[in-house]
């Protein structure tokens, strides 16, 4: 019984991390997304295709499907807490299972998307969108923060 | 041997359980940024003046007369493409009575003694750039029409200029 103990004791303490060395999923934010100088009035767009500006995560997990899903922010936030607003259209996010910008499946960012993942277990998200200032946006840095969350599917 | 196989079980439950229990999610974030330009300020800093007109005498005040030409100010980003427009009254008015305002005239430059100013027609606009400290300055000018028996009085309108990025 004592020696029974020890073993499901043991199988406690290993059976989670285990697991966790089997299937875990790794998420990397690589790239934010660059509107650089943003003109009051004039709205700046940043396509997911551009390899400078678009944002960019790599995904690591068990080949089959994932699903993405993304909090998208709906403003910026600048000097003295100033808004600005940001939006994503239809096809502002992309995925690759290359992991090559030229090689994406667009997507509509506020919406969960189902991919899958290659044998590798490798892929990668881009995302862009659409700053809009208004034509008194008061100047100086703004920013906002993208998550993506990956799920692996059964 | 039997409480061997039983201990099995429970360990292959709990490996079983904790892979279930693992949570196969993760995210990440990236930020973006963005950098605001300085806005546009514009600035009626002084009014077109006709002066004193007589009935069934013209009278013209040109875009480059720096005392009696409308100017506008305008400031923004440094050495940054703007579009100018405008909206132009076609009559002045006084009370019930108007005047005609035509033929209007315009001249944009970059220092307010319109030194290296460039001529244009107010009602088809222009385009330009902002000096290197963000300032450019308009002038309009314009030819007042009153008629023979145009009734005494004091005749205004208003000119009003746009610039955007």
């Amino acid at each position: 019984m004592k020696r029974q103990s020890w073993i499901v004791t043991l199988a406690l303490v290993l059976g989670v991390p285990l697991a966790a060395q089997g299937k875990p999923v790794t998420v990397t934010g690589i790239r934010g997304v660059t509107f650089g100088a943003v003109l009051p009035g004039v709205p700046r767009v940043v396509l997911r295709t551009d390899p400078a500006n678009s944002g960019q995560f790599d995904i690591k997990a068990p080949k089959g499907n994932v699903l993405l899903a993304f909090l998208l922010p709906l403003t910026m936030t600048g000097p003295a807490g100033a808004l600005m607003p940001l939006t994503f259209g239809a096809s502002d996010a992309g995925y690759s299972q290359t992991q090559s910008i030229g090689s994406q499946v667009g997507f509509d960012p506020k919406q969960p998307f189902t991919a899958v993942l290659p044998n590798n277990g490798r892929a990668s998200v881009f995302v862009g969108g659409t700053a809009n200032p208004a034509t008194n946006q008061r100047a100086g840095a703004y920013t906002a923060t993208i998550i993506l969350n990956v799920t692996v599917l059964p | 041997m039997r409480s061997i196989t039983k201990l099995s079980l429970v360990v292959a439950a709990l490996v079983l359980t904790g892979t279930t229990i693992q949570a196969q999610s993760n995210n990440a974030s990236v930020t973006a940024t963005a950098s605001v330009q300085t806005p546009i300020n514009v600035l009626g800093a002084q009014q077109l003046s006709f002066g004193n007109v007589f009935p069934g005498v013209n009278k013209t005040v040109n875009a480059t007369d720096l005392t009696n030409g409308g100017r506008f100010d305008v400031s923004g980003q440094a050495s940054t493409p703007v579009t100018l427009s405008f909206t132009l009254p076609a009559t002045l008015s006084s009370g019930g009575n108007t005047m005609p305002i035509v033929s209007y005239t315009g001249v944009h430059a970059l220092l307010a003694t319109q030194v290296g100013g460039v001529a244009f027609s107010p009602a088809a606009g222009a385009t330009s750039t902002l000096s290197g400290t963000g300032a450019m300055f308009v002038w309009v000018g314009a030819q007042v029409q009153p008629a023979t028996n145009q009734v005494a009085g004091v005749y205004t309108g208003s000119i009003v200029m746009t610039v955007v990025y």
